[in-house]
This record gives C-alpha cells, structure tokens and sequence, in this order.
C-alpha cells in the first residue's frame, strides 16, 4: 500500500500538469464546454440525434457538449435565445430548416434568421414518404391528386404539427399539383400515424425507419426526396412535381450566432466535418435510421437562402386560397 | 403466449439488468425528488448510457429511471408541498397537512406502497390484456378523447371543489390561461399582446410551483417563524400495517381506474390522481379529513398516477407509436439498439417484448426495496428547522423553475401565480379547478379542433354515421353526471355536505 504523503504527492503533482495544460489551451477555443441549444423538446427525433452528436462530438472538439432543451412557440423560444447568446462560439443552434426558414414568414420574430446566424454544418436530413393504410382505394399518388383536385377538402391529409416536418411538404406537395386536402394537425408523428392507422385521416407521411417498421400496415407511394430512398418508390420528380424533393425534406443543421469569431467558426466547422468520419457514429446514427449525409457549412448557407424564397411562396399561397 | 412470458422473464433475472434497474432507480429518486428536474428530462439525459448498453440492461435501466423519477415526484409534494409535475398535484392536499401533523414519514410510505401497488398490479394486467388495450387504443380518435376530457373536467371541477361556483370561476381562469401564446390547430398568436417572450405560453412547471409552494412559503412567514421553530415536528413512525390495510380499498379502487384511465391515449396521469381523489373521498365514511392529512388522501392519486403507466406502454409495444415524451424516448432506445417495437417485434422477438414489460413489473419491486431504505434519510428533511427549511423551500422553488427551461418569463409567472395563491388562499378560492383547466383545456381544444377539421363542416353526420364510440360516450354523460351529483341532489336538505369551504384552503396556524 502506498504512503498517503507518496499519495498527496501524485495528487498534486496531476494537479499541476492539469492547470500547465489549462493554462497553454487558454489561447484557443474552446476553452469550455459548448452549449448546443435544441429548440424542440425531448424524446423527438431531433432530441436523439442531439444526444448522439453530444457524446461523440467532444473528441473532436476536445471540450463536452452539453444539450440545452427549449421548446416552446414553434421552436422560436430556443432559436430566439441562441441568437441572444454571446457570439463566442460556445452557444450553438440544433435546428431544422422548417423552424430555420419558415418560421420567419408566419410570425413576428425577434430575429432575422439570415442576419443572425451562419451555418456550421448540415449533419443529415431525413426525407419523408407520402403513406396510405395498406387496404387504402388509393393505389397510387396520381389517384390521390386527383381525388383531391376533384373534391376539394375531401381528401383528409394527416400531418404530425403546423409548420412541421410533414406539413411543409405535403402542402408544398399538394399546392404544387393544385390540389387543396383538409390539413389535419397532430401532436407530433405517433398520433399522426396511429391517426391513419386508426382510418381517422386518409393520408399521411412518415420517414423511412417508421415505414420500414410499419411495412405491413402502410404502402409508401412517393418519397419527397431529390434521390431515391425506398426502393421501388418513385420520386417526387420522377412523378412530375418539380422542387418539392429539394425543398421539402428536413434538414437537421447546426447554427451558430452571426459574429462568431472566425477561428471559432473554422474550429467547430472542422470538428462536424470529422465527426462524420467516426465509426459510433455512423454506426448509432445507422441504428437509429437516420442517414449522414454530411453538408458543409458554407455550402447550406446557400441552401438557406433559397429556402427562405420557396418556403415564403408556399405561405403565401396557402394563406391566399 | 405463457411459454413466452416465461421466457422473457428469464432473459432478465440477470445480475446486471438487476443492478442497473437499481441504478436507474436511484438516479430517478433523487431528479425527481428535485422540483424543476422532470423524470423525461432525466430520461433524455441519461438515454446514451443505454445505447452502450446491452438492450435488456440498456432499456431496463431507463425503466427503472422513469419509475424512480415518478416516485420521487412525490417526496417534495409531501414533504413541502411543492409538486413536481401535474401529476402529483393531487397528493399536495394531504402531504403537508400530514408532514404538519409529524406523520411524514408515514406519508411517504403510504405513497410508496400506494405507487408500487398500482404500478406493479397495472403492469401485470397489462401482460395479460395486452391485446384488448391495444384494440381499445385504436378506438380512440381525438372525438372521443374530447367527450372524456370534457367528462373528466366536469367531474374534477364539481367534486374537487367545495363550492360549485368558486370552482367554476376557478376552472374558468385556468381554462382562460392555457389560451395564451399560440392556437394549436392555426399557429395563430393569442393573448400575446405581442410580447415575444409570452408567445410560447404559461408553463405548467411555474404555475405548479407559484400556486402550491409560494402561498405555504409566505403562510409560513406570516406565522411567525420563531413561534413555528418551536413546534417542529419530527418525522413520526413508519406506516403500521393496520394503517395500510385500512386503505385497501382506496389503493385497489385507485389502481383500476386509474387503468381504466391510462388505456385511454391522451388522458394521462394528472386526471387519474384526481379521479381517483375525489372517488375516494367519495366513498369516505368521513370525507370531511380529507385535506387535513388523511392516509387516503395520499394513497388514492398515488395508485391512481402510477397505475397509468402499464397501459401507456400499449400503444408503443404493440403499434410502435409513442404516446408521450417518455415513451418517446423508450422509442429512442429501442431504435438505437436495432428493435423497431410494432406488431413484427412482437411477433419475431416475443420474449424480448415480454421481457420488458416484465422488467417494469421488476423494477416496480425493486422501487419498494430502495424507496423503502431511502425514504428515512428523505423523511429527516422534515426535522431541519423551519427557519432554514422555509428559505430552502423557496430557494428551490425559484432554482427549479428557472432549471426547468431556462426561461427567465417563467420567474415571472413564479411571483404572479404565487401571489395569486396567497389571495386565493386568503379568500378561500381552491385553486385545484384552476390547474385542472389549465391542463385540460389544451388538449381538448386540440381534440375539438381536429374533430371539426375531420368532420369537414358536417360535425353531426360525422358522429352519427362514423364514430359509434363518441355516440356511446355521448350516452354516458348524464348517467355519470346522476352518480356524481346523486349526494349533493339528496342530501339537500341537510345542506350540501360538499358546499362548506375544504380544509386545505385553510392556513393551518404554527404547523
């Protein structure tokens, strides 16, 4: 057994080499922990990415991520804070593009979302399908569009909440081929499909890994995606709606407050961009569905801007019938 | 279906699915113990570990986090009076009134026999009725879960209170609140008067804490804090046998409804705490102790809540569909770990599935074990002077509203709520009706809202011909409002037992 003076010793001596360390990182960020801010709520979707990126991203980073849940107001109440938070680089924003981009054109924001933040990195996107129940009279999409151009607020399109993930597609969906279905919000995807399921909604939309499980219940007639997802499924495009593939799946991105010192930029641009090599990751992310179709910074910012446009028109339009 | 149960029990009576259920357990206890820590914010913390985890230690460990966390919510409802989450509401009316008397530790075992009986009955049901509950889950579409939020509401605000028209004023009130920020069917901002930080609305969590634990923050004060330091109660005995076979009944009443109440997705815990309150004072000899500290007073919501968790977990076992956040994160875990729950689960991997619901049943079990050697060091808080425990009580209360969503509008509603306690209380308003509102209004109006979109205009055709079950519940109503009512409509002559002002509206002096 070691002397307890022999002991204190290492103790201390560990003490020291820990503060010399300390003391030489001073310089760079980051100098401690990241907060990463979600403006949803836990146990979405985006909840579970968060906790995936937070406990691969420090090795990268070299400091933890601690995950920050504020939701509230369609996402607004934790975008809001991010953009109020210091632009040191220690705040950042896990959004989606439909909070990023949309939000602005149906409600008084305290924040211009182009101004006030840039991009650090797209971490994947998830591309959802147009689903019916397996015993539905609709075989195909076509038939669908034209029940509902036909019969206008007939069709009864199940959705998972305002402005969200399935919402903003399939009415891009349906304004684009001029059909006008009954929106039916629900609290978030599990009641939407169990409404659909239950025969209460005759339309709906889910992501892949949802399908897959439902296989025997629901038939995935288009996918709302640039490429093919599902195999056997066509595309948006592939049936003659142009754009909602590129504009319609969701994004899930990391934003930082505008401002952000340039090296700080660089250094969480990096960290993403390997993070995107590491086998846990790709591996949990595999698991639990989702892609990792990384995007860079620079390049969604683009993105963004393009969405702000699009997503505009549709609010317009919609509010104009 | 038994060879499988079997099996599936034998999958986890392992050591280290044992351990880490005692492990959750425990870490559930203490976040749930603190207000501001709500047991899905510990889940969604603690939910990596399980990815690294073997599912059935993984999964088992988060049940038993979600069990500890709901457990735990109790203690500082009994213990000060502050609730942590809707659900232990219920149990503030005669937790303090108890702890005051100096039976807290009684208290706080009949709330961890009450819990682990409800849960652990309801779990086991479940086992065996899981196809009826998922048949039943099915049957309900937002038109009937709007006739039974309705129902509940009526029968809550007239029982709950003591006079009918204060606790209608009061549910009115709560009703009112839970309209500010946005509608939930058009996006559309109201009440907001365009003030960025209330557009995301009042929480449940300030407003909990405003009403329940400022009033008996500032009582305290006004009762002078050295007279009350004298009269300090230790934490009593623990809960005798004969006490806890005497609220049998009310622990078995208490766990079918709130069984009942759980098969029905979107009702939850917070109605079953105070159905199965006002069924047992109902059903009281003495319903006038009610609210001063009755042993029933706890066990009947504490039943109630927990027996809501067996069936809830229908829904995402059998269909894959997660009902709330916490099954939603359970969601989570078994995605990460390759298990997709729906009927392939079930039919390929039927221990597995067994094996879980078996493990809530286990860790039910385990709960009693640990609850039953942490609640005396839980119980001392009761002996810290009151001198310290008021400003303690008050540093939490703050600490966890602000901890909650680090929204800083919400201290805001901590000070307006509380103050707005302090003047019901003084004015003999039972702000119970008002919570209720405010809990209930929200999802009502979504389910309304959704029945008149799916209706498409044609609300009365769309019940008759396509929804049988909202017709037979339709048909419900008056019979269960005649049981309801029977009392105050025959015991008119005597006056209205119901109508004398309920005790927990009175400041209980030097306690």
């Amino acid at each position: 057994m070691k002397p307890l003076s022999s002991i204190c010793k290492s103790i201390f001596a560990s003490a020291i080499a820990v503060s010399a360390l300390t003391v030489s990182a001073l310089a760079e960020y980051p100098e401690k922990p990241v907060t990463m801010i979600i403006p949803l709520g836990a146990g979405g979707s985006h909840d579970l990415n968060a906790r995936v990126i937070s406990s691969i991203l420090p090795s990268y980073l070299g400091q933890p991520v601690i995950v920050k849940l504020m939701p509230g107001a369609s996402g607004q109440t934790g975008t809001a804070a991010a953009a109020n938070a210091a632009a040191d680089g220690y705040t950042i924003l896990f959004t989606h593009n439909f909070i990023d981009q949309l939000q602005q054109h149906v409600s008084k924001l305290p924040y211009d979302p182009n101004e006030d933040f840039v991009t650090v990195a797209r971490t994947n996107y998830a591309a959802p399908s147009v689903i019916v129940k397996k015993d539905s009279e609709f075989a195909d999409i076509d038939s669908i569009l034209s029940y509902a151009k036909e019969n206008p607020g007939k069709l009864r399109f199940g959705h998972s909440g305002n402005w969200g993930a399935f919402m903003v597609p399939g009415a891009m969906l349906f304004s684009k081929a001029g059909a006008r279905p009954t929106l039916v919000p629900h609290k978030g995807g599990g009641p939407a499909l169990q409404a659909l399921l239950a025969g209460d909604v005759d339309v709906s939309m889910a992501f892949n890994s949802v399908i897959d499980s439902q296989a025997e219940n629901v038939t995935p007639l288009v996918s709302v995606s640039p490429n093919t997802t599902i195999e056997g499924v066509p595309t948006t495009d592939e049936v003659g709606i142009p754009d909602v593939g590129e504009m319609g799946i969701m994004h899930r991105v990391v934003l930082a407050p505008a401002g952000v010192p340039e090296e700080a930029l660089a250094k969480l641009r990096a960290a993403f961009a390997e993070m995107q090599e590491d086998k846990t990751y790709k591996r949990m992310l595999g698991k639990l569905g989702e892609n990792t179709e990384f995007m860079d910074g620079e390049a969604y910012d683009a993105v963004r801007l393009k969405q702000s446009e699009e997503y505009g028109n549709l609010v317009r339009n919609l509010a104009s019938n | 279906m038994l060879q499988e149960l079997f099996e599936g029990l034998l999958l986890i009576l392992r050591f280290d699915t044992l351990l880490m259920t005692g492990v959750g357990l425990i870490l559930g206890i203490l976040v749930g113990s603190l207000p501001g820590f709500t047991t899905v914010m510990a889940m969604a913390v603690l939910l990596p570990i399980s990815f690294f985890l073997d599912p059935l230690v993984g999964i088992p460990f988060l049940v038993g986090v979600y069990k500890g966390g709901i457990y735990g919510g109790s203690i500082p409802a009994i213990l000060v009076g502050i609730p942590g989450t809707g659900a232990s509401v219920a149990t503030t009316f005669d937790g303090p009134a108890l702890a005051k008397k100096g039976k807290s530790r009684k208290a706080l075992d009949m709330a961890l026999y009450a819990s682990v009986f409800g849960d652990a009955t309801s779990s086991i049901l479940t086992i065996f009725l899981i196809g009826p509950i998922a048949l039943i889950a099915m049957r309900i579409g937002p038109p009937e879960l709007a006739v039974v939020l309705a129902l509940s509401m009526a029968i809550i605000a007239t029982t709950a209170s003591g006079s009918l028209a204060k606790g209608m004023v009061m549910l009115a009130i709560g009703m009112f609140l839970s309209l500010v920020g946005q509608d939930p069917i058009g996006a559309v901002n109201r009440f907001t008067f365009d003030i960025f930080a209330v557009q995301a609305g009042i929480d449940l969590l300030p407003m909990l804490i405003g009403l329940f634990a400022i009033p008996e923050i500032l009582l305290a004060v006004e009762s002078r804090i050295s007279a009350a330091a004298k009269v300090n109660k230790p934490e009593g005995d623990p809960l005798s046998w004969q006490e806890l076979k005497r609220s049998r009944r009310t622990i078995l009443r208490s766990t079918f409804m709130g069984g009942a109440i759980g098969a029905i997705p979107g009702v939850g815990q917070v109605v079953a705490a105070f159905m199965g309150y006002a069924a047992a004072q109902k059903a009281a000899p003495d319903p006038e102790t009610f609210g001063k500290g009755d042993l029933d007073g706890i066990a009947a919501p504490e039943a109630a809540n927990n027996a809501v968790n067996g069936p809830t977990m229908v829904p995402l076992l059998t269909l894959g569909i997660p009902g709330d956040n916490i099954t939603a994160i359970l969601l989570g875990a078994f995605v990460a770990q390759g298990l997709r729950p729906g009927p392939q689960l079930f039919a390929d991997q039927g221990p597995i599935v067994y094996a879980l619901l078996g493990s809530m049943v286990i860790a039910c079990l385990l709960l009693l074990v640990l609850g039953w050697i942490m609640i005396p060091v839980f119980a001392r808080v009761v002996a810290i002077p009151r001198a310290y425990l008021v400003p303690l009580t008050l540093i939490f209360a703050v600490a966890g509203t602000y901890v909650y969503r680090s929204n800083p509008m919400d201290l805001v509603f901590l000070v307006v709520f509380g103050l707005f306690g302090y003047g019901a209380r003084k004015l003999k308003f039972d702000v119970t009706p008002l919570v209720m509102g405010f809990i209930l209004a929200p999802p009502l109006e979504y389910a309304i809202g959704q029945t008149l979109l799916l209706s498409q205009g044609d609300m009365f055709n769309y019940i008759v011909n396509e929804r049988p079950v909202t017709l037979a519940l339709l048909a419900l109503i008056p019979v269960l409002l005649f049981f309801v009512f029977k009392n105050h409509l025959f015991a008119g002559a005597k006056g209205r037992p119901g109508a004398k002002p309920r005790a927990r509206n009175v400041p209980t002096k030097g306690g």
